[in-house]
C-alpha cells in the first residue's frame, strides 16, 4: 500500500533526460515535464510509437506560464515583451507537446472541466475506441500553484494536502496479455444532486451490483459523499483515494492508475481480501461526479 | 446517424443576434474598430457586461464576461427547446480566456496597490460553462474544451460524438471569448497583431485583429427531433481534428495538419472536394497562417477552389469562439444560398494565388459548407455543414 502523504511530502521527480530531448525541456515547468514522461513511458510499456488519438484533462493547463505572463503585463513598461510564456500558457500545451516529441499528427484534444478534466479526456478516448480505434493515449496533469488559484477554499479547506501530478494511460481495443485490466465505464455529471442515485444508475446500467464491487476509491470534500456511499456499500470498502494522492484538480487520474495497481496485484490495499471490480467516485466539489467502472478480466 | 443543427445563436461585433450578423456579412459590414482606449483595431461587442445582465435578469453580477457573452448566444441557440427526462441533453463549451477578465482586474489591484488579492483568482475555464448550464437549466455533461484558436469547433465535434455514442440524444455546443489584456499582449509580444485592419489571405497581409464573441448551435439525433419536434436547419456531416506536429505555434509550409483535418472530415462526410460549395477559411490575416492555409486548400482542391471567405475581416480573430461563430456562418450560407464576402482583400499570395470571395452573393446553390479553425499546438480541425436532402 501506497503510504498517506504527509505535509513534508516531496514531489518525486523521474529522470527527465532519457524521455525529453535537452532543447525542449529546458523550457518546461515540471508539470509539462511529468505529462511528457508519462505519456512516453506509456507508449514504451507497450511498444508502441504512435496512438491513434491524444487526450488530455487538465484544470489549469500551464498555469505557471499564465502567470508568468501575466506578471509580465501588469509590471511591462514599454518596450519588448517576450511571448514564450504566452505561447506555452494555452490550456493544450499539454496534449500539443506530446504531439511535437512523438510527431504525432492525429486527433489531439484537451478538456477542462475542473474536476472532471480527466474524466472527459478518458470518455473521449473511450469513444474512440468504440469509433474503432486500436490505441489511444488519455491522461491528465495539472500544477502544483497556490498563488493563482484558490482550489482550496474552492474545495471546501479540505484538510488534504495541495499538490500537483500526472498519470497517462493507453487504452486498448484489446486486452492486454500480462495485464488485462477493463474500463467497464466512465460517467461525468455535473450539477448532479443526489449522488447516490447517479452511482445506482450507473451500476444498473452496466449490470453491476453494489455487492459485487470488492472496493470503492472516493474522493470528498464533504461528509455527505461518504454517508451516502455507505448507503450502497459497506464501510470498509470505501478507500478515500486523496490520503495518498494529495488535492489536485484532475487527481482521479491518479485513482485509476491506483486502481490498475490494485486490480493487477489483486489484493485489496488495506485489507486481506482480493479485489476484482473497482468504482472510482471522484466528488470533490460537491455538485461535480466523475465515475469510472474498472474490472480484472 | 444523421446529426440535426436545430438552433443556432450568436453575438460578435457585427451583431448581438443571428439576424444582425447576417444584415451585417450581407452589407459588408466590418465590426473591427480603432478601440480609443488602447489604440487598437478590435472586434468588440456592443453590449457592456451590466447590459447583458440586465437583459438577462440576473440577480448574480460577479460573472466572467465569457459566461455573460456565452448565456446570450447559448440562450438564443436553445429558443424554445424544454428540458425532458427522456432527451439526454449536454452543454459543451470552449473557452481559452475564462475567467482571465475577472483575474486581470485583481492581478493589476494586486500589482498597484501592493496588495495580496491573488489568493482570490480564479480562471477555471470549466466554470464559466458551469455558469451557462445554471443559467439554461442543463445538467449531466456539461464540458468544456481548450484547444486555442480550434476550441469552438472541437466543442461542436465532441457533442456530435457524444450524440453518435449514443450519450446524448441533444447537446448545446459552441464556444466564447471575451476580450482580454492577456490574449491582446500574447498576439502583440508574437508580432502577428496589425497595426491597421487584418487582410485576410492577401499578399500583403499584415496580421491579425482580436474580436470577441460567442456561438452556439444545438445538435440533435432522429431519436430527440421525434420528441421536440424542432425543424433541422441543415445537417452537420463531416468533422475532424489533426494535428500539425510542426511547432507550439506555428503552422508547416505544406499545411500537413490542415490537410489531413479537411481529407479526413470530407471521408467522414463522404463526399468529394468538389461536392464543397462554400468554405469559411481560418483566415487570421497572419502571413504564417494564411500561407498555410492556402497550400492546405491547394492540397485538398487543386486548382477547382470553390467560393471561400475569411469572415475574420467583420469579427476579428475571436480565439475559442472563432470555430463556433463560423460554423454559424456557414449555416447560415446553407439557409439563405449565399456566399459572404472577404473583406480588405486586393492581391493574391503569390505562392498560391487563391482569391477569396469579395462580394455578397445570393441565388448561389450551397449543398455542403466547409469551416476550418486552426489553434496553437498544431490543432487543426474542419467541420462539415449540409442541406438536408
Amino acid at each position: 500500500m501506497l503510504s498517506a502523504l504527509e505535509p513534508s511530502s516531496e514531489i518525486l521527480h523521474p529522470d527527465y533526460t532519457s524521455f525529453i530531448p535537452a532543447r525542449t525541456r529546458r523550457r518546461m515547468t515540471d508539470g509539462l515535464k511529468m505529462a511528457a514522461v508519462c505519456a512516453k513511458d506509456c507508449l514504451a510499456q507497450i511498444g508502441l510509437e504512435q496512438p491513434d488519438a491524444i487526450a488530455v484533462g487538465t484544470s489549469m493547463g500551464c498555469s505557471l506560464f499564465t502567470k508568468k505572463f501575466l506578471k509580465k503585463i501588469v509590471s511591462f513598461e514599454g518596450g519588448l515583451l517576450s511571448p514564450t510564456s504566452f505561447m506555452l500558457s494555452t490550456h493544450n500545451t499539454i496534449a500539443g507537446q506530446i504531439s511535437l516529441l512523438l510527431g504525432n499528427h492525429q486527433y489531439n484534444m484537451t478538456h477542462t472541466q475542473n474536476t472532471l478534466s480527466f474524466e472527459h479526456a478518458l470518455l473521449d478516448g473511450m469513444m474512440h475506441i468504440e469509433e474503432g480505434q486500436n490505441n489511444v493515449l488519455v491522461g491528465a496533469a495539472d500544477e502544483r500553484e497556490e498563488e493563482l488559484y484558490n482550489i482550496k477554499e474552492r474545495l471546501h479547506n479540505q484538510d488534504v494536502i495541495l499538490t500537483c501530478g500526472a498519470s497517462f494511460f493507453i487504452l486498448s481495443s484489446h486486452a492486454s496479455k500480462t495485464n488485462p485490466i477493463k474500463l467497464v465505464d466512465v460517467k461525468s455529471l455535473g450539477l448532479v444532486e443526489n449522488v447516490k442515485l447517479k452511482v445506482l444508475q450507473l451500476l444498473k446500467a452496466n449490470d453491476w451490483l453494489a455487492k459485487d464491487i470488492d472496493l470503492i476509491l472516493y474522493a470528498s470534500s464533504h461528509q455527505t459523499t461518504k454517508k451516502e456511499l455507505s448507503e450502497l456499500f459497506e464501510v470498509g470498502q470505501l478507500f478515500d483515494y486523496q490520503r495518498v494522492s494529495g488535492l489536485y484538480f484532475t487527481n482521479s487520474a491518479f485513482a485509476l492508475n491506483y486502481a490498475t495497481d490494485i486490480l493487477s496485484r489483486g489484493k485489496h490495499p488495506v485489507e486481506a481480501k482480493s479485489v476484482k471490480k473497482i468504482l472510482i467516485c471522484n466528488n470533490i466539489i460537491p455538485e461535480n461526479l466523475g465515475l469510472m467502472l474498472l474490472e480484472h478480466c | 446517424m444523421e446529426l440535426f443543427v436545430t438552433g443556432i445563436g450568436v453575438m460578435t461585433a457585427i451583431g448581438n443576434t443571428v439576424a444582425e450578423n447576417f444584415h451585417s456579412l450581407k452589407v459588408a459590414r466590418t465590426g473591427i474598430q480603432r478601440s480609443a482606449k488602447l489604440g487598437l483595431m478590435l472586434g468588440e461587442v456592443s453590449f457592456s457586461n451590466e447590459e447583458i445582465i440586465e437583459k438577462l435578469g440576473l440577480t448574480k453580477i460577479d460573472y466572467s464576461r465569457t459566461t455573460l457573452l456565452g448565456m446570450l448566444a447559448a440562450k438564443e441557440a436553445w429558443g424554445k427547446n424544454e428540458h425532458k427526462e427522456e432527451i439526454a441533453t449536454g452543454l459543451i463549451s470552449a473557452t481559452s480566456a475564462g475567467g482571465m477578465d475577472r483575474i486581470e482586474k485583481y492581478f493589476a489591484q494586486a500589482h498597484h496597490e501592493g496588495m495580496d488579492t491573488s489568493r482570490r483568482m480564479t480562471y477555471e475555464n470549466g466554470r464559466t460553462t458551469e455558469g451557462i448550464a445554471k443559467e439554461l437549466g442543463i445538467k449531466g455533461y456539461i464540458g468544456t474544451i481548450s484547444t486555442a484558436c480550434s476550441s469552438g469547433a472541437n466543442a461542436i465535434m465532441h457533442g456530435a460524438r457524444l450524440i453518435q455514442s449514443g450519450r446524448l440524444d441533444r447537446v448545446l455546443v459552441g464556444g466564447v471569448d471575451p476580450l482580454v489584456d492577456y490574449n491582446i499582449k500574447g498576439f502583440s509580444s508574437l508580432g502577428i497583431y496589425a497595426e491597421g485592419i487584418c487582410t485576410p489571405f492577401d499578399q500583403n497581409r499584415k496580421g491579425l485583429n482580436l474580436g470577441e464573441g460567442a456561438a452556439f448551435l444545438v445538435l440533435e439525433s432522429a431519436a430527440s427531433l421525434s420528441i421536440t419536434g424542432n425543424k433541422p436547419l441543415c445537417l452537420l456531416s463531416g468533422w475532424d481534428n489533426s494535428t500539425d506536429a510542426f511547432h507550439q505555434t506555428a503552422s508547416s509550409a505544406d499545411g500537413k495538419g490542415a490537410t489531413l483535418a479537411m481529407k479526413h472530415a470530407l471521408k467522414k462526410a463522404k463526399l468529394l472536394a468538389k461536392d464543397i460549395s462554400y468554405v469559411n477559411v481560418h483566415g487570421t490575416g497572419t502571413q504564417n497562417n494564411d500561407l498555410s492555409e492556402s497550400a492546405a486548400l491547394r492540397n485538398v482542391f487543386g486548382h477547382k477552389m470553390p467560393p471561400f471567405s475569411s469572415t475574420k475581416s467583420f469579427t476579428g480573430h475571436t480565439l475559442a469562439a472563432a470555430g463556433a461563430i463560423e460554423a454559424v456562418y456557414c449555416i447560415l450560407s446553407l439557409r439563405s444560398n449565399a456566399i459572404f464576402p472577404s473583406l480588405n482583400f486586393s492581391t493574391p499570395i503569390k505562392a498560391t494565388g487563391l482569391i477569396p470571395a469579395t462580394s455578397f452573393r445570393e441565388k448561389v446553390e450551397v449543398k455542403h459548407a466547409l469551416t476550418n479553425a486552426f489553434g496553437f499546438g498544431g490543432n487543426c480541425t474542419c467541420l462539415i455543414f449540409s442541406k438536408k436532402m
